[in-house]
């Protein structure tokens, strides 16, 4: 579907990605198109991240106030973690550093994070993909991010918001998980996509015990 | 230099061999640049032109950002080296007006109540001009939009109607529109059959410009083909899967 | 996909700089590169043919567009048997989030300047062949470079794609006629170039050297260094072009690299130019 493109003239109410003229409702966004209990909507292929509650999301440290916390979320997106008046909050953090946490509410007024529940993620390579793909890394079921964690032995922190941390114990896998991230993104639309992800982790490990 | 030129021989054949209703070839690719959120790059004859889309991002500075609705901010600019004399650095009154209505053009059909507080920025950077500048980069840049992700109600493709020798001409290039009687820029969203960006330089009768506009709003559709198809092929899914 | 950094010389991701330097320490890069290697290069050239003289060259993400122009003006009254060029360099706003429309800042400005210093301090054009009349009218290059995409070194690419442009381009020739400049129509020639200026940009993480960074390895560099080279491997140009400190005992080790990256890199350069030089 790519914008103005109809997408139903016969009573079908308009979902997110769409809009209704004349009482049809046409595509707004380039995307793959959704029926669900008579609405219909548009998967967009792109398109920057929009925090909603709920989101587990994955953000940087870039400002501590006194009972605030500011964290980058990338796409400029800049939320708000604001601590509970006790002396010891629950985690020590510092400029620079990585956390997920869930988006408690996000609207006119920002997007602020939930300090419960919160993670500090210790160590690993923080990478950004376009937030649109982030189901494909998922997969169904989690199917796809099972299948990088089987095959390159890493952890993975996947957010909402197209942050991820990958780590692992040698530099050849966390350098494997990312190449597949990389391809996942490049790709997430296509068929047989799955396929070739195992195609690459296994020439990328063919190298590294030949190399 | 005064130059006499004849636009328009014996076979009603056009300086570069073209009939009246005929486009240059196009070419258009989405996709191109890695660091902004859509991209665009279009060839229409010897035109060659950049687009690129950020957003929806926070507005700087902050006083120019509106309570309801987003603010579409948008930067038409040619390089120096595009035209034929040079173009010297920085900003001229041709490039301030045409920003302007490009944004307005884009304004019409961008969706900007979705992101109040907020700014979408588009850049339209002309590396070769050869005559409907305005027009490629309005079609160049509606396509950056559609793949970065922003909701609007239809892609907006547009061309440049001339007269030449008395005679209504489509997608003029630059000899035409230097030499010619008139030049009439066309965008519109083809699908709401809504005309968003119309500018006149030169004479032409009532009637002309019906003509015109009529000839201008099927090469339109002609050419929200081509961004039709360069979305699909940027984000194109394999055979058997579904397509966009 | 992006190796996630924080603004522009701000402080790092702390994770991701800490793998960085497990990484060094390794030998490699957080891309996979090692230390040394510079990322895979591109040049088209002529693809603006309205410009005397073109290339786009793509360093890894990075891509840099420059356009030659020439015109007929008079030369700087202290060099009145030299043609004239200048350099301008525009972070164009299409390329990073981070650059804004509007004339050139601090950073377009020293681009515009280490480029041309580059080509200026290695001789590389004949600037004594570009004279028509001495002390009126020389022939005047515009060289301009657009960064249209940004994912680190904008120098070294910008070096690289202006030097291309310079050595393919086909500029219009003119001849003096009873005291006036007319144009031959019909006839172009070639730039005459003496030398082929490369830049290497290093910076350093701890005392290891590193070329052609990415911003993540920006965000988290001591310092850097650009330098260029003429074909016989003087340096012809200098910057430090970060804050941090730079060992002294380090910088021949950086000249030394510079040196044969920039060797290599205009093999490279003149590989993929081939035919379309102009000689």
């Amino acid at each position: 579907m790519v914008p103005g493109q109809l997408l139903s003239d016969n009573g079908k109410r308009s979902g997110p990605g769409t809009y209704t003229l004349d009482g049809k409702v046409y595509a707004a966004q380039a995307g793959i198109p959704r029926v669900v209990d008579g609405v219909i909507r548009v998967i967009p292929v792109s398109g920057r991240y929009r925090p909603e509650r709920g989101d587990n999301v994955i953000g940087i440290v870039t400002d501590i106030k006194p009972n605030l916390i500011e964290v980058d979320l990338g796409g400029e997106i800049t939320a708000v973690l604001r601590l509970p008046e006790r002396e010891t909050p629950p985690l020590k953090l510092t400029l620079g550093d990585v956390i997920m946490a869930e988006v408690k509410s996000s609207g006119l007024r920002g997007v602020f994070l939930d300090p419960e529940g919160l993670q500090k993620i210790k160590s690993g390579i923080l990478i950004t993909i376009n937030a649109a793909k982030v189901p494909r890394l998922i997969g169904r079921k989690g199917s796809m991010i099972q299948l990088l964690k089987k095959e390159t032995g890493c952890d993975f922190w996947v957010g909402r918001n197209g942050l991820v941390v990958v780590s692992g114990r040698t530099a050849s896998s966390e350098f494997a998980a990312i190449s597949a991230i990389n391809l996942i993104e490049r790709e997430a639309h296509s068929q047989g996509l799955t396929e070739r992800v195992v195609q690459l982790l296994k020439s990328l490990k063919g190298d590294e015990e030949s190399g | 230099m005064k130059r006499v030129v004849k636009l328009i021989d014996e076979n009603g054949r056009r300086v570069d061999g073209r009939r009246p209703d005929e486009l240059r070839p196009i070419r258009m690719e989405a996709g191109v640049l890695e660091k902004s959120d859509g991209s665009a790059y279009i060839e229409v004859g010897g035109t060659r032109i950049y687009a690129a889309v950020f957003g929806p991002r926070e507005v700087h500075p902050k006083h120019l950002e509106l309570p309801d609705r987003a603010v579409i901010n948008c930067r038409y600019h040619m390089a120096s080296f595009s035209v034929d004399e040079r173009k010297p650095l920085g900003m001229t009154r041709r490039e301030i007006e045409l920003s302007k209505v490009l944004r307005e053009a884009l304004e019409s059909v961008v969706f900007v109540e979705e992101f109040p507080r907020m700014m979408i920025d588009v850049f339209v950077e002309v590396i070769q001009a050869d005559g409907g500048t305005r027009t490629a980069g309005i079609t160049a840049a509606s396509l950056a939009l559609a793949d970065a992700g922003i909701p609007m109600a239809d892609l907006v493709a547009a061309t440049a109607v001339g007269k030449v020798d008395g005679i209504i001409v489509l997608d003029i290039n630059e000899i035409e529109d230097k030499y010619g009687q008139a030049d009439m820029p066309v965008a519109m969203a083809p699908r709401l059959g809504s005309i968003v960006l119309l500018q006149l330089n030169g004479m032409m009768t009532v009637e002309e410009i019906s003509a015109g506009l009529e000839m201008a709003e099927n090469a339109i559709k002609t050419i929200q083909q081509s961004q039709i198809d360069a979305l699909r092929k940027r984000y194109r899914v394999e055979a058997g899967g579904e397509e966009l | 996909m992006t190796y996630s950094a924080i603004g522009e010389r701000g402080f790092a991701v702390k994770i991701t700089r800490n793998r960085i330097y497990e990484l060094l320490r390794q030998g490699k890069r957080i891309d996979g590169r090692d230390p040394l290697s510079f990322r895979p290069i591109t040049v088209k050239t002529g693809v603006v043919e309205k410009a005397d003289g073109s290339a786009i060259v793509s360093l890894g993400s990075t891509k840099i567009l420059t356009g030659i122009k020439v015109e007929v003006g008079t030369p700087y009254p202290d060099r009145p048997n030299e043609g004239v060029f200048t350099v301008n360099a525009e972070l164009l706003p299409l390329a990073y989030k981070t650059f804004e429309a509007g004339p050139p800042d601090e950073r377009a400005v020293e681009l515009s300047r280490v480029v041309d210093r580059c080509i200026r301090e290695s001789h590389a054009i004949d600037l004594e062949s570009l004279v028509l009349i001495r002390g009126e009218k020389v022939y005047m290059l515009y060289i301009d470079c657009y960064v249209l995409d940004y994912d680190g070194n904008y120098f070294d690419a910008a070096v690289l794609s202006a030097v291309a442009a310079l050595a393919t381009g086909a500029i219009p020739k003119y001849r003096v006629v009873d005291g006036r400049i007319e144009k031959i129509e019909g006839e172009r020639m070639p730039i005459p170039l003496r030398t082929v200026p490369i830049s290497v940009t290093m910076g350093l993480i701890k005392d290891v050297l590193l070329v052609d960074p990415i911003p993540v390895e920006e965000s988290v560099l001591d310092t850097s260094i650009i330098v260029g080279y003429t074909s016989d491997s003087t340096v012809a140009a200098v910057q430090k072009n970060t804050p941090g400190l730079m060992p002294a005992s380090l910088l021949r080790q950086a000249l030394e690299t510079g040196k044969l990256k920039s060797q290599q890199l205009r093999e490279k350069l003149l590989g993929c130019l081939g035919d379309a030089v102009k000689k």
